[in-house]
């Protein structure tokens, strides 16, 4: 019985399918999927993750990570289980421990260091510069039309 | 046969070159200008017989001389006319004899547009020219030779790779050598200057003009690259922060710290070894560049296609001219004791200094990332992969300290400023940009970046309007004409300056673009069949049929969808997926739709057999600012280059 | 420039080139693996030739080789002879097991390359991908050892011939099958 009423569900979704237009839409596995591939690196190509590689290996990846979610695994579960596979390479950026926090923080330490040691250098040489100290600038305005005095005559 | 004439003109120039650098020896220790001028012919000889070379190469594509490796492998019977010239720099040998005849073609124009200016420096920039040309014709000539013959001569080619078939790849590779190459003219200047111990600015006045211009050829190389990855691959990005990418990058980031902090030294006779260092910093990134890309270090684990032997040559030749240089600047560097004279750190010389800061750790980060994934390998044997997300992440901050700096720089006065004049100038944009960010918000757009890129933006966006409408208002009050005369009479009567300036609208233009399309863009994946429908944002796609057509050397199936915008058609979008028929690669064809400054972008990356069909719709908006931006940047830099010459120039 | 900048900038540039130099000889196919030391993932698929449903269950207790393959792919011609070898040198030992894993293939191209080149051991068929996904494989030919005790003990991106064949015979597959617990290796 159920078996009959299950068979006659199918013909009568299947059937009209080329009859009408039906809007297609993303399923919430598809986001899903989409947010997990896009973090996860495609291991044959250059530099590319899962989601926008068209390689055989990141379409094999994808229906993995669709497989899983059908299955009911989460998002962080389906990171680990591809990291426990091929290790930190799958993932797009270096993880944040041990040693990889060098690449993390160095542009901002550097940013940080050089910023200081510019600061110094900078106040160092204005310390060494003699000039008559307040001398009153002029206003902005006044210094334009001398720009443009200065700029006609040439 | 007449490959054989380019072969052997490559050679001929090959010894020419060393001929080039043993006359500029000469004319320096023996003081004759005949030297000079011997070396002075054998430069634009080179030149001329790597034309040949070109000449033949293109040749031999044109006729489909499959007799010749290097054409057998990038190129095929079925190959459209117009691809088969931009196949001869398809593949690393071609592309490599580009770099060096454009190398060629610089270093003529340069010999002899400064000949009569600058005698003294005539022998160092033929010998430095010549010593590069030297070193890339070695390359080609004994290990990536375009010219070798094949035999058993094979009925076809194996036909350009399908992703460079696409028309940006003509002018993308000519862009970006004309870049690197370009920086090679102020590089050899300088090393001029430092052999010599002329270390004035003069070297900087002269070179100003061909920095400018290799920075535009670069910026125009790197965009056009971007428009590519754009529609070529079919994901909807044009920036994949990609090894190759990236060693296009880092250059510019620092030959644009170079660009502005020359202005320093033009003005106030300061930081003379800063600008040496950074001029060499930037032509030895494109030699890096070429390093990593040819070489083989950085590919991917599954491209066999390394060549340790020649990437050892290029190491030791880019090593040597690399040591060269900075051993130069070093030993020099003892007597440039530069006589510093700061006023105020709140200035415009101190501002361009940290400028330069910036866009120096913006480059060490790219070069960093770029490098750590081999640094790991090398000292931990663990691998990692450096991708967007990180790029994107530290990238942010330093793009916007650097845009704000963008707003203040121009601004500022040299040795000091008052607090009243910074208020003066800086008030109303410190006002436009907040003012902004609250309209933004309340318009809906809470997204920490799109904000804070809105502030810094408008910042400096309003800086720039203001400094220039108070200039023109001047300029017509002077003139007793209106304000718009005023502005053009502002604007030629310093060309120099407000030229730039429109070079950074077109970058604020850039940022908005690449914000835009970076932070709101929307991506739709569904399966569907023909007769069904998708919404992505306000539009509707209908795949009304898919059909096969082929073009010279592909076949492909190909979807029309209707796209709607409410219950009105506003195009039709056809996208592709092909295959290729000489090497079977399948391709995905974008189909692309402007609207609203932004981008429909359409691909279909599934067809299967029983008629599911995979289509993949994006919608970038404001992604032809980017583009749109650099058009802006580039009319600025031919405005800079083309005003007219000072007396003191 | 001060002395300290000079310095600094010498030994930038000597690293750089230092780490250039190092990393042209670095074999782009060496990833170190995380899969070594852990229990090798069981799996089920059909046959290439017989079509009968093969599993790793039925090989415990035995030193079992994988040996990733397809029909496409050149370099696994390039090692198919010293397979072949590797599997007549060891095929008496009724604790050692070989298998070929065909990889994002198609079954007619993968029988005739089996036809074709020989083949003497039996092969699963890899039909979604999950399996060569669950040993972490980046692409054709790979070559995993597992031991007894089900571990697995040795992986190599490449093909096996040469030294790679001399090692993994007498350095990883022998000592095993003497019961003598090798150094693992990848």
């Amino acid at each position: 019985m159920r078996i009959r009423f299950t068979f006659w569900l199918v013909v009568l979704l299947v059937i009209p399918a080329p009859l009408f237009a039906t809007m297609q839409d993303e399923t919430d596995v598809d986001v899903q999927v989409r947010e997990i591939a896009k973090t996860l690196r495609c291991t044959v190509c250059q530099t590319e993750n899962i989601w926008e590689s068209g390689a055989p290996l990141a379409q094999q990846m994808r229906g993995v990570i669709r497989e899983r979610i059908a299955l009911g695994h989460s998002t962080e579960e389906i990171r680990a289980y591809f990291l426990s596979r091929y290790g930190d390479y799958i993932l797009m950026e270096p993880p944040k421990h041990g040693v990889n926090w060098f690449i993390w923080v160095a542009p901002f330490l550097l940013l940080l260091v050089g910023g200081f040691f510019l600061y110094k250098e900078v106040t160092h040489w204005v310390r060494d510069t003699p000039t008559p100290p307040n001398q009153p600038t002029p206003p902005l305005d006044d210094q334009a039309r001398k720009r443009i005095e200065r700029e006609l005559e040439s | 046969m007449i490959i054989e004439i380019g072969h052997f003109s490559t050679i001929v120039a090959l010894v020419l070159s060393v001929f080039g650098m043993a006359s500029a020896a000469l004319a320096l220790k023996t003081r004759n200008p005949d030297w000079a001028r011997s070396g002075r012919m054998a430069v634009t000889l080179i030149f001329v017989l790597l034309g040949v070379g070109m000449l033949s190469l293109v040749y031999a594509f044109i006729i489909r001389d499959f007799s010749v490796l290097y054409v057998a492998n990038n190129s095929n019977s079925k190959l459209p006319f117009f691809y088969t010239v931009a196949a001869v720099w398809g593949g690393h040998e071609g592309s490599l004899l580009l770099w060096v005849f454009i190398l060629s073609v610089f270093s003529t124009l340069a010999v002899w547009l400064h000949w009569r200016t600058q005698p003294a420096i005539m022998p160092y920039l033929i010998g430095v020219e010549s010593a590069i040309i030297f070193g890339f014709l070695c390359l080609i000539v004994f290990l990536s030779s375009p010219f070798e013959r094949l035999l058993p001569v094979p009925l076809d080619g194996k036909d350009l790779n399908p992703l460079l078939q696409d028309p940006a790849m003509v002018m993308h590779p000519p862009m970006l050598y004309m870049g690197y190459v370009g920086f090679s003219i102020p590089f050899s200047f300088a090393m001029a200057a430092l052999f010599s111990g002329r270390l004035g600015e003069e070297w900087i006045k002269v070179t100003q003009r061909w920095s400018t211009f290799a920075w535009m050829c670069l910026t125009t190389g790197i965009l056009l690259g971007g428009y590519w990855a754009y529609y070529e691959l079919g994901w909807g990005g044009y920036w994949g922060w990609d090894p190759v990418e990236n060693a296009s990058f880092m250059p510019w980031l620092v030959g644009t710290a170079y660009l502005h902090s020359v202005l320093v030294q033009e003005k106030r006779k300061m930081f003379k070894v800063w600008n040496l260092f950074l001029i060499i910093v930037t032509f030895s990134l494109s030699l890096i560049g070429t390093f990593l890309v040819r070489s083989g270090v950085l590919t991917s684990v599954h491209s066999f296609a390394t060549d340790p032997e020649r990437g050892l040559y290029i190491l030791i030749f880019v090593g040597t001219v690399i040591g060269i240089a900075f051993g130069a600047l070093i030993l020099r560097s003892n007597k440039l004791k530069s006589q510093v004279e700061m006023d105020s750190l709140i200035s415009r010389e101190s501002i361009f200094l940290f400028n330069n800061l910036f866009f120096l750790v913006a480059a060490a980060t790219v070069f960093l990332g770029t490098l750590y994934p081999l640094i790991l390998e090398t000292l931990q044997d663990a691998k990692v992969t450096v991708g967007p997300p990180y790029y994107n992440a530290v990238f942010m901050p330093i793009a916007l300290g650097l845009l704000f700096l963008m707003g203040i720089g121009p601004y500022i006065p040299w040795r000091k400023a008052s607090v009243a004049s910074l208020k003066k100038s800086f008030s109303t944009p410190l006002l436009a940009g907040a003012v902004i960010v609250v309209l933004l918000f309340v318009t809906g757009i809470h997204n920490l970046y799109a904000l804070a890129g809105s502030y810094v933006v408008a910042f400096a966006g309003m800086a720039i309007v203001l400094d220039f409408g108070k200039i023109s208002q001047l300029y017509a009050q002077r003139n007793g004409s209106n304000i718009l005369q005023g502005s053009l009479a502002a604007f030629t009567a310093n060309q120099r300056r407000y030229s730039s300036m429109l070079t950074h609208i077109g970058v604020l233009v850039l940022v908005v673009g690449i914000i835009a399309s970076t932070v709101y863009q929307t991506e739709k994946v569904v399966s569907m069949r023909v007769g069904d429908e998708f919404t992505i944002g306000d539009y509707r796609m209908k795949l009304t049929k898919i059909h096969e057509v082929a073009g010279g050397n592909w076949n492909a199936q190909e979807g029309v969808f209707e796209v709607f915008d409410g219950e009105s058609l506003i195009t039709e979008l056809r996208p592709q997926k092909r295959i290729y028929s000489a090497t079977q690669t399948p391709t995905t064809e974008s189909a692309i739709y402007a609207i609203n400054m932004g981008h429909i972008f359409l691909t279909m990356p599934e067809v299967s057999e029983d008629g599911v069909t995979v289509a993949r719709g994006v919608l970038n908006p404001l992604v032809l600012w980017v583009w749109g931006g650099g058009v802006i940047m580039g009319l600025g830099v031919i405005l800079n280059i083309l005003r007219p010459r000072k007396k003191e120039e | 420039m001060t002395k300290g900048w000079q310095l600094t900038l010498i030994l930038t540039l000597l690293g750089l080139f230092a780490l250039f130099y190092q990393g042209l000889w670095g074999d782009p196919r060496h990833i170190p693996t995380v899969l070594i030391e852990t229990e090798a993932p069981n799996f089920e698929g059909p046959d290439v030739e017989t079509g009968q449903t093969i599993s790793l269950d039925q090989f415990k207790g035995k030193v079992v080789l994988l040996n990733f393959w397809a029909s496409w792919c050149y370099e696994c011609k390039v090692e198919h002879e010293s397979i072949l070898r590797l599997h007549q040198l060891f095929k008496d030992n009724p604790d050692f097991v070989m298998l070929g894993v065909n990889y994002q293939d198609e079954l007619p191209d993968a029988q005739q390359y089996l036809q074709q080149y020989g083949s003497t051991f039996s092969h699963v068929r890899d039909l979604k991908g999950q399996l060569a996904i669950d040993y972490g494989v980046y692409g054709v030919p790979e070559t995993f050892v597992i031991d007894q005790q089900g571990k697995i003990r040795h992986k190599w991106v490449g093909p096996i011939t040469g030294e790679v064949y001399t090692n993994i015979t007498q350095k990883v597959i022998a000592p095993l099958l003497n019961g003598q617990s090798t150094p693992t290796t990848s």
